[in-house]
């Protein structure tokens, strides 16, 4: 093989192929970035809106790195001016090509919860912070020393316990006021899931495929056993007029007994991708969307289809009920309104952003953070953006 | 359809979902899972691997004469060229047989190591993402997520010893093919090579989740295993006269063996033709002179059998 007159220089080339392979290698992870990027929805009370901003990617060789430490913002709800903001601490980038991530930031995907003058937020580095509402002031970390393993799950405040599942497969329950450690919970696997509180029981999904009821003061499960599906549970679940409705990894969405832990439908709806996000329910239609680009209307007796809508995207965010319409966004950044009257779709709003964070509604203002680090504020009824500011 | 559209259907999906159903039968074992899919992606390439191997070692068997060509046209770039293709042509070896096996393998090993870091999914947004790629095989379903743990490791962070196993696997894997060159400039082109890979890999093993490194080392040790059935321990051991008589014997040995399974078409010449020329040697036979012009010294590298019509006159 020659160029011109010239001898093809094949260990050049060889050299050049490696490290050609070895540049693709890396760069290979673009996009499989290592790094939690987080972005919680915001919390809404007395006017002001809390949330933990998402972590921006800066470029690395290949790989995406947190470029800042993880914080809690508080926000004015009228006009987005922001009112503090609190540092939640968090580890330097770590730097090279790799793509494992070392050092761990403060990455939040909870939405944070509120209670009395606290609000409180879990981080994907392992703790949990409680800081006053006013000042964001910190109050107390759980464990105060050392870190736990991640936690995706959002933290849920009730009969003054804090509860928050853990990558290490417990769920637990701290003392609200104070963070001592009330009890944990072992299930067989990570889980990722917000649990949701009913009276004084407590529901929530894991990655061992299995969904608990636990008595959400002694920590002591109700059920005679668990409800087990065929795939594992990363969503949350809703419980509405004595059942929990619930989709799993396994592309089904169930309608469990919350008395019982025994399935009420025939058979479960199976749509084609994974169900991530929660169900919402009007009178006896249970609304929710899946990563096959759709939302379904189920009959919430029966489990029969009643409609579905095409939104041309995977549904990751938690709808909303706007009185009688369902609100529900696509990562893509539309938002589309469904009349529950006679389930009619319609575009609601295109922000043209990714959303993943939860949809927030108050007092007829619909709240929405996007990964590219904006809080949107839109009227409820109309879609007109009142305001966006970014936070970050 | 986009180019990463058609990738991903053609290379990320297939392979995503085949390592998901083999961690389902092997245990539900993700580690498992990668060794068993990086071996049987390499038995699939063995075809190729072996054309490259073969590739390589007649490279490196005419460096010694490149090496007298050196020093005959040293100073004539242009003359040595030109002589240097030559010596190809008469050999018929193809400087391209090392590299298109290795352009072609390049791909696959991409869309197997992008495949492993999305399966591996450890924080939500790639478990999220993952979704995107899985058929609508109910296994596939019930099986993720994985989990990460596989003997002492976690498979998604890196792991010092199984980097220093990358790095240690590709350094006696690269030792093993290296021959030595009376060439300074290509030995110590081959020296950096045979330390910088290894370095490279095993600082690259540290930094991604060690299923990464996993896929490495299994992939050096099935090539060290291919290398030292085909040529024993190659560059490993000192040379010798009588070793390296016997490893050439032991290496035509095992390409005539492997022939009838390889599919690839050689770059070199066949055993059966090489057998024939070396029979010429060992008899003290002189070749007449194909035009070439090298010394004797030169002419004893072998020959290839002609695509196309053209073809090398026996001698009676």
């Amino acid at each position: 093989m020659r160029i011109g007159n010239r001898a093809l220089p094949v260990g050049k080339i060889s050299l050049l192929i490696v490290l050609l392979l070895v540049g693709l290698v890396a760069a290979g992870c673009t996009g499989i970035s290592g790094s939690p990027g987080g972005g919680s929805g915001a919390t809404i009370t007395d006017g002001t809106i809390f949330l933990s901003p998402s972590l921006k990617q800066a470029g690395g060789f290949g790989c995406s790195t947190p470029a800042v430490e993880g914080k809690l913002v508080a926000v004015n709800a009228e006009s987005g001016i922001q009112r503090w903001e609190a540092s939640l601490g968090g580890a330097a980038p770590s730097g090279g090509f790799g793509c494992s991530g070392g050092a761990t930031p403060v990455a939040v995907y909870g939405s944070p919860a509120l209670f009395e003058d606290l609000v409180y937020v879990a981080g994907y580095n392992g703790k949990v912070y409680a800081l006053n509402a006013e000042s964001g002031a910190l109050r107390w970390v759980y464990p105060r020393e050392g870190n736990m393993q991640p936690i995706v799950s959002g933290v849920v405040v009730a009969l003054d316990k804090l509860y928050f599942g853990c990558s290490d497969g417990k769920l637990y329950a701290l003392d609200a006021a104070t963070g001592d450690m009330l009890w944990e919970f072992t299930t067989g696997d990570k889980i990722w899931a917000t649990p949701v509180i009913d009276g004084d029981t407590l529901y929530i999904g894991s990655f061992d495929k299995k969904l608990y009821a636990i008595d959400a003061i002694t920590g002591e499960p109700k059920w005679e056993k668990p409800f087990e599906a065929e795939g594992a549970f990363a969503s949350t679940p809703l419980v509405y007029n004595g059942t929990i409705y619930i989709g799993t990894l396994d592309r089904h969405f169930y309608a469990i007994d919350a008395i019982t832990g025994e399935q009420k439908w025939e058979k479960p709806f199976e749509a084609e991708k994974w169900f991530w996000t929660r169900a919402v329910a009007f009178e006896d239609t249970v609304y929710v969307g899946c990563f096959d680009n759709k939302v379904y209307a189920l009959n919430a007796l029966s489990g029969e289809k009643i409609a579905e809508f095409d939104l041309e995207g995977p549904v990751r965010s938690w709808p909303v009920l706007a009185e009688d319409r369902v609100l529900i966004a696509t990562e893509e950044g539309k938002i589309y309104a469904i009349d529950t009257a006679n389930n009619q779709l319609g575009l609601f709003a295109d922000l043209a952003e990714t959303i993943y964070a939860p949809l927030s509604l108050n007092e007829g203002i619909l709240y929405v953070y996007t990964q590219e680090q904006n809080l949107h504020a839109l009227n409820a009824d109309s879609g007109v953006r009142l305001w966006v500011q970014p936070i970050n | 359809m986009g180019i990463g559209d058609i990738w991903n259907l053609i290379a990320m999906q297939p392979v995503i979902n085949t390592l998901v159903v083999l961690t389902h039968f092997l245990f539900n074992n993700f580690g498992l899972a990668i060794i068993a899919l990086t071996l049987i992606v390499n038995g699939l390439m063995f075809p190729l691997t072996l054309k490259q191997i073969r590739a390589s070692k007649a490279m490196q068997d005419m460096q010694p004469k490149i090496a007298e060509l050196k020093k005959k046209y040293g100073k004539d770039k242009e003359k040595m060229a030109r002589e240097q293709m030559k010596l190809y042509k008469e050999s018929g070896v193809s400087p391209a047989g090392c590299l298109l096996p290795m352009l072609i393998q390049m791909p696959i090993w991409i869309a197997l190591f992008q495949s492993i870091m999305r399966v591996l999914a450890v924080i939500p947004e790639n478990l999220a993402g993952l979704s995107h790629y899985l058929y609508s095989w109910p296994v596939v379903y019930s099986t993720l997520p994985l989990s990460n743990d596989f003997l002492w490791l976690n498979l998604a962070s890196g792991d010092m010893f199984l980097a220093l196993l990358v790095g240690a696997s590709m350094w006696v894997q690269q030792k093993m093919v290296m021959t030595p060159s009376p060439d300074p400039a290509q030995k110590t082109q081959s020296s950096l090579m045979l330390w910088i890979m290894p370095i490279m890999f095993a600082w690259l093993s540290l930094s991604f989740p060690s299923g990464l490194a996993l896929y490495w080392v299994t992939s050096n040790l099935f090539r060290i295993g291919l290398q030292y059935w085909i040529g024993g321990w190659g560059g490993l051991v000192k040379s010798s006269p009588k070793r390296d008589s016997d490893r050439d014997k032991k290496y035509k040995q095992r390409i005539a063996a492997v022939e009838g399974v390889s599919t690839g078409g050689a770059d070199v010449v066949p055993s059966s033709a090489r057998e024939e020329d070396v029979s010429h040697e060992e008899s003290g036979v002189e070749r007449p002179d194909s035009g070439g012009g090298y010394p004797k010294s030169l002419r004893d590298t072998k020959p290839k059998s002609r695509r196309g019509g053209g073809h090398r006159r026996k001698r009676g």
